[in-house]
């Protein structure tokens, strides 16, 4: 009985562990963005971020256009400044999930990247959220950048 | 005495079955997991128009793209003429977000004939996808974004 015990209490803290480590852990939002500069003239800035940990082993690639920007790392957040224009932003685990957005000059936009079910595994899929709830969320997220 | 191969027979169809019954189980899953939505779309032709009309949303509404996902419009929004398509008049607002959805999202911009919202033109994909069916907006004139 106590060695059962002491084997949940070691699986525990062996998954609280693994989904610690699956989690981002550079600076937050608040530490980074006194040094953030506004996006260059012309160029608009897209906020990628996940706050979801649930399905934490799944971090796929994050691509804009087909060009791979960053990871979906949980609570974890990164920025990318584009020309005007219209973008697709995808993720790719077992399906392909698209967004499509126009970016404007000096306009910010905010992607939520999301979990759902999947057969395999979860899917990651990228939704445009408005800026109030963007700044919310992106507040409370680590810098995954470089 | 019983055939061996009579036995067979016998039990043969019981096999094909769970093996029939398995593969729909996983091809239902897979349809589950895969394209379960998709978002109908025609391409068209987008003529980018400057101060053009503009009016204000005056209730909420939902509106059907045969998705399964609404798209909302809410009350009190301010919405400006950008252009147009062959299937009507576009228009933007910056008070919301409006994305038509299915398994993949897609910005939206309303497409308006008269005070008839008869689907969405989609910016990035240069498409038109219908509102089905079509909704009836309670609109005022005035606003501007």
């Amino acid at each position: 009985m106590r060695k059962r015990r002491h084997l949940l209490k070691s699986l525990c803290s062996l998954a609280l562990v693994t989904v610690l480590l699956g989690c981002a852990t550079g600076k937050t939002f608040s530490e980074l963005s006194g040094g953030l500069t506004p996006p260059p003239p012309g160029q608009g800035r897209i906020f990628i971020y996940r706050t979801i940990v649930l399905g934490f082993a799944v971090q796929p690639s994050v691509k804009l256009n087909g060009d791979v920007v960053g990871t979906a790392v949980p609570q974890g957040f990164f920025y990318v400044d584009r020309p005007a224009g219209v973008y697709q932003i995808s993720t790719e685990t077992e399906v392909t999930r698209t967004l499509s957005l126009t970016l404007e000059p000096e306009q910010v936009r905010y992607v939520r990247l999301g979990i759902g079910m999947g057969f395999f595994v979860g899917h990651v899929y990228p939704e445009l959220v408005d800026d109030a709830q963007g700044q919310a969320d992106v507040a409370t997220c680590h810098y995954t950048g470089t | 005495m019983i055939p061996a191969t009579s036995t067979g027979s016998r039990c043969a169809p019981v096999r094909v079955r769970v093996s029939l019954l398995a593969a729909l189980l996983c091809l239902g899953a897979a349809g589950c997991a895969f394209d379960v939505s998709r978002l109908q779309k025609t391409p068209t032709r987008f003529e980018a128009e400057q101060a053009g009309a503009e009016w204000i949303l005056n209730e909420d509404v939902t509106i059907w793209l045969g998705t399964g996902f609404p798209t909302k419009l809410r009350k009190n929004t301010h919405w400006s003429m950008v252009g147009k398509v062959p299937e009507g008049d576009v228009f933007r607002t910056h008070d919301q977000l409006v994305t038509a959805e299915a398994s993949n999202i897609y910005e939206a911009w309303p497409v308006m004939q008269a005070d008839l919202l008869v689907g969405f033109y989609l910016p990035v994909e240069h498409a038109f996808a219908a509102a089905r069916p079509p909704v009836q907006l309670a609109r005022s004139q005035g606003g501007g974004t």
